[in-house]
């Protein structure tokens, strides 16, 4: 990058929030995926943490003028390569805008600064009695704006949906650094296009989020929470299927597969026994007074359709012990093999039992140990293959598999991506789902706002 | 331990990059850029060994910013070794590149050899009043002039007299219950005398005879996290030889850094010395931390008095992290007559010392501090407890530079404290001679 440009950029943002070292850049060419930027012909050229809107509007006209590609970028959580580098480009960090502008307790909606912690926004909103649901793994340390961006999701969403359903209002930088305001802070709101909701899931190449208004709700009552275990994995893809049918609608209802309980069970040593083909974790929510009485249903569901083993917690520490299983399930696996490779196919949820066999299949036919872990309650697979980046042939025969998982959850009228987003790592296979016609449209939206195709070029439709 | 940094592609290649440590990294929350997280290091790491990267004075840096505080280690998914990646690539560091000259002298000269160092300290004890004027309230010391420290930077001042030389040997009781050996640890023997004296004089109370083996020297840690193996590895030996001369029923540490070194890190260092691998895991099966031994000696809490105190407690790393040391501490403190325990929020996160750490990055360590210090004076405590000299002293360091009058002390000393306290009201009972402590 010309020293001119860093130095036009050095005086926006200040000395002490710009990053030109190798060591920094270097650290901006991954993110949570397996996409990694080529050193050679992909570091960025700066990477800077602007603290203000204003800043961020001329940056962007910096870049606009001199054609700069812009990548913005959170905690660099996202699993999909939407924040690696591209040669030359700006890094536009957004951490250091970090603030809760307000909870509003009457209005039951928060406006919040992109680079605040998810899990920060829900203490604060849970001290007062409300709650932001969509609860991506990364909640801990991902930020709003990032969230927004890739329209983060998470075992909740079956009952809560995701982040879109909550966002109700943004400030926005486009790429020619004009600042607009879309939605707002009501429930309804049909004024023109829902820009809001097509900016929200956008994946940082139409616009920069500088402001987010979301809606909250009431902070749910109490939790109950249960454990079933299965012979057979079609036997609990059918109860959840049954779970939904008759109307129930835990707030977590999660799946692991046989590969998941054995190691989960070698390793933290939860009472699973190795043999079974299925455990579900399944969590309600809400008045303390109708959860047993929910709790007893799915029970009985659950005994109907063959479980043969079921525990109830009946306090927060039992539930809590409950959830170690699930979530020792990724250190449990990690040990097998050293690198994990997660996908995000989507299908209906009464697809779940034929999504699982074929991906078994293709888990076969390549000779690779693929493992599956759902949020079965919305049709949300994690295949998680295990493998080893540094063994070239097997990571061909990896990229092979996942090109047919892909396949045949189009096929079963599923998704590519649930929660992930298409980023980099799934852009060639976009029209698999859009169709040409589809795919078309997008980049005309694309085009009409960033005729430079300035932010987070190739991400979504490609180079 | 001899593997070279490729050998540890492996453990790099684990790292899957979900971001989990920038929740709990120190130096991240404060300078929040991706190089100085756990996963930027151990992707630069990763990019020295597949040589995308040099040991260039950006990364040597960049690995230096590192306060080896385990966090990120206890909370990774993958259970990635951070801290032994770091250690790796700073040993490589140190073998291509050389140490500063600074650490050169102190490692190879002076915590090497116990003699240097002794002769050093006491020196530097006569001479430390024209270098370092007096902190407020008669507390620690203030450096007068620029010695590449800060100038507000709060020093304990050295001991009069090194604790070893206080003591003698062997510290006898009638009809010891066990026989044990103090491992005191370089800031106790120089700096917290108090520190030492209070272990002995605990451990005395409750039956148990103490040796302090004369010849031990420093633990070798600060030498082998900044990469001189072959230091560390020679300290490592010296100790082990001293600490296994006799039988002990236990070695006592009185410090997380000293423990962890003596319990584990000394069969990783000496890994392919078959003969020292060995005495060092027997070493290793001996070691406990003060707190340890304390609460399993039977009717150690019937021996305290009252003490009417707000308390609260602060987890060093590497007790904590280290050797797992968390509820022995509060157990004790807990069990104390009048006592008020108030638990500090995140109370195991790292104080910012990280021992040279501190020296090299000051400001980003009294930032780091700063949050510590916050939440100690949000609890409403009189006393801050903790089981580490090197959090103690930057901790007081923290409460000076604020202006909050928390007193500062080992958990040794507390206990010590609510013995004495028994010891008078039993004295005043009785009509013995009161104020003569423990005996």
């Amino acid at each position: 990058m010309r020293p001119e440009t860093i130095q036009r950029l050095s005086e926006i943002v200040g000395k002490d929030n710009i990053y030109t070292a190798l060591e920094d850049l270097y650290c901006y060419t991954y993110d949570a995926s397996f996409v990694k930027a080529d050193l050679n012909t992909d570091l960025a050229g700066v990477a800077v943490y602007p603290g203000s809107t204003e800043e961020i509007a001329r940056i962007i006209k910096i870049a606009n003028q001199e054609k700069i590609p812009i990548v913005p970028r959170g905690a660099g959580t996202n699993v999909s390569g939407g924040s690696v580098s591209l040669g030359n480009c700006i890094i536009l960090v957004l951490k250091r805008m970090n603030k809760i502008l307000e909870i509003d307790r009457k209005n039951l909606i928060a406006v919040v600064e992109p680079g605040v912690i998810t899990a920060q926004l829900q203490g604060e909103a849970e001290k007062m009695g409300l709650f932001y649901p969509p609860d991506p793994a990364s909640q801990a340390f991902s930020t709003m704006g990032g969230n927004v961006a890739e329209c983060a999701g998470g075992p909740r969403g079956v009952k809560y949906g995701v982040t879109r359903d909550y966002v109700i209002g943004l400030e926005v930088v486009l790429p020619s650094g004009e600042v607009i305001n879309t939605g707002g802070r009501t429930m309804k709101n049909v004024t023109g296009y829902d820009m809001t909701k097509l900016f929200t899931g956008s994946e940082g190449t139409l616009c920069v989020i500088t402001k987010i208004i979301v809606k909250l709700i009431p902070l749910p009552e109490a939790k109950n929470t249960m454990m079933a275990v299965f012979p057979e994995i079609a036997q609990a893809c059918e109860t959840v299927s049954e779970i939904i049918a008759a109307g129930l609608v835990p707030c977590a209802l999660e799946l692991l597969d046989n590969i998941y309980i054995k190691n989960i069970e070698e390793y933290a040593k939860v009472g699973l026994p190795i043999d079974a083909g299925a455990v579900l974790l399944i969590e309600v929510d809400g008045d303390s007074e109708i959860l047993g009485k929910q709790i007893r249903k799915i029970e009985q569901i659950c005994k109907g359709l063959g479980a043969v083993q079921i525990r109830i917690a009946s306090t927060q520490m039992e539930a809590e012990e409950l959830w170690r299983a699930r979530r020792s399930a990724f250190a449990a696996v990690s040990r097998l093999r050293p690198t994990i490779i997660g996908e995000d196919a989507t299908v209906p949820r009464s697809s779940i039992p034929d999504a699982v066999n074929r991906i078994q299949a293709i888990a076969a036919k390549y000779d690779l140990i693929i493992a599956i872990l759902g949020h079965a309650g919305d049709g949300n697979l994690h295949a998680t293959i295990l493998t080893d980046e540094t063994n070239v042939e097997e990571m061909a025969r990896v990229e092979k598999a996942i090109n047919e998982i892909f396949i045949v959850t189009v096929e079963l009228g599923g998704s590519l991506s649930g929660e992930h987003g298409i980023g980099r790592a799934k852009s060639k296979f976009i029209t698999l789902q859009t169709g040409e016609a589809g795919l078309a449209v997008q980049r005309q939206i694309k085009q009409a706002l960033d005729p430079h195709n300035l932010l987070n070029p190739g991400v979504m439709f490609g180079a | 331990m001899n593997r070279s940094l490729e050998s540890w592609q492996n453990e790099a290649i684990r790292c899957i990059r979900c971001g989990a440590c920038q929740n709990v990294c120190p130096v991240f929350k404060e300078l929040q850029v991706e190089s100085t997280v756990a996963r930027g290091r151990v992707k630069l790491i990763r990019g020295v060994i597949n040589k995308d990267l040099d040991l260039s004075e950006g990364l040597i840096d960049k690995m230096s910013l590192c306060l080896m505080c385990k966090a990120c280690v206890a909370n990774c998914p993958s259970g990635v070794k951070v801290d032994k990646l770091v250690e790796a690539a700073r040993k490589e560091i140190a073998e291509k590149k050389g140490l500063s000259p600074l650490k050169n002298l102190v490692f190879r000269l002076v915590l090497k050899n116990r003699w240097i160092f002794d002769t050093g300290m006491r020196t530097g004890r006569f001479f430390q009043g024209l270098v370092f004027r007096k902190g407020p309230e008669g507390q620690g010391v203030l450096p007068r002039m620029s010695l590449g420290i800060d100038k507000r930077r709060l020093l304990s001042p050295l001991a009069q007299k090194t604790f070893k030389s206080l003591y003698p040997e062997v510290v006898n009781v009638p009809e010891a219950k066990m026989k044990v050996a103090f491992f005191t640890g370089c800031m106790i023997n120089y700096i917290y005398t108090d520190t030492g004296r209070a272990v002995i004089n605990v451990l005395k109370k409750n039956g148990v005879e103490v040796r302090i083996p004369a010849l031990q020297n420093c633990c070798g840690t600060p030498v082998r996290i900044n990469g001189d193996y072959e230091t560390a590895k020679t300290m490592a030996k010296a100790n082990i030889d001293v600490l296994l001369k006799e039988n002990y029923d236990s070695v006592v540490v009185a410090c997380g850094t000293c423990g962890l070194s003596l319990k584990e890190e000394y069969a990783e260092l000496l890994q392919d010395d078959p003969i020292y691998l060995e005495k060092a895991k027997k070493l290793g099966s001996i070691v406990k931390d003060f707190t340890e031994l304390v609460v399993a000696l039977e009717g150690f809490q019937d021996k305290m008095g009252h003490l009417p105190l707000k308390v609260t407690y602060h987890d060093p790393c590497h007790l904590a992290r280290g050797l797992r040391v968390k509820a022995q501490p509060r157990k004790i403190i807990r069990s104390i007559p009048g006592v008020v325990f108030q638990e500090m929020d995140k109370a195991d996160t790292c104080c910012g010392s990280g021992g040279s750490f501190s020296l090299y990055h000051y400001e980003l360590s009294t930032k780091i501090n700063d949050h510590k210090v916050n939440t100690i004076k949000q609890t409403g405590a009189e006393l801050l407890v903790t089981g580490c000299s090197a959090c103690r002293m930057h901790i007081a360091d923290g409460l000076n530079r604020q202006g909050i009058s928390v007193q500062v002390m080992h958990t040794a000393q507390l206990i010590e404290m609510a013995y004495e306290s028994k010891q008078r009201k039993d004295n005043e009972k009785f009509g013995g001679i009161g104020g003569k402590g423990l005996g």
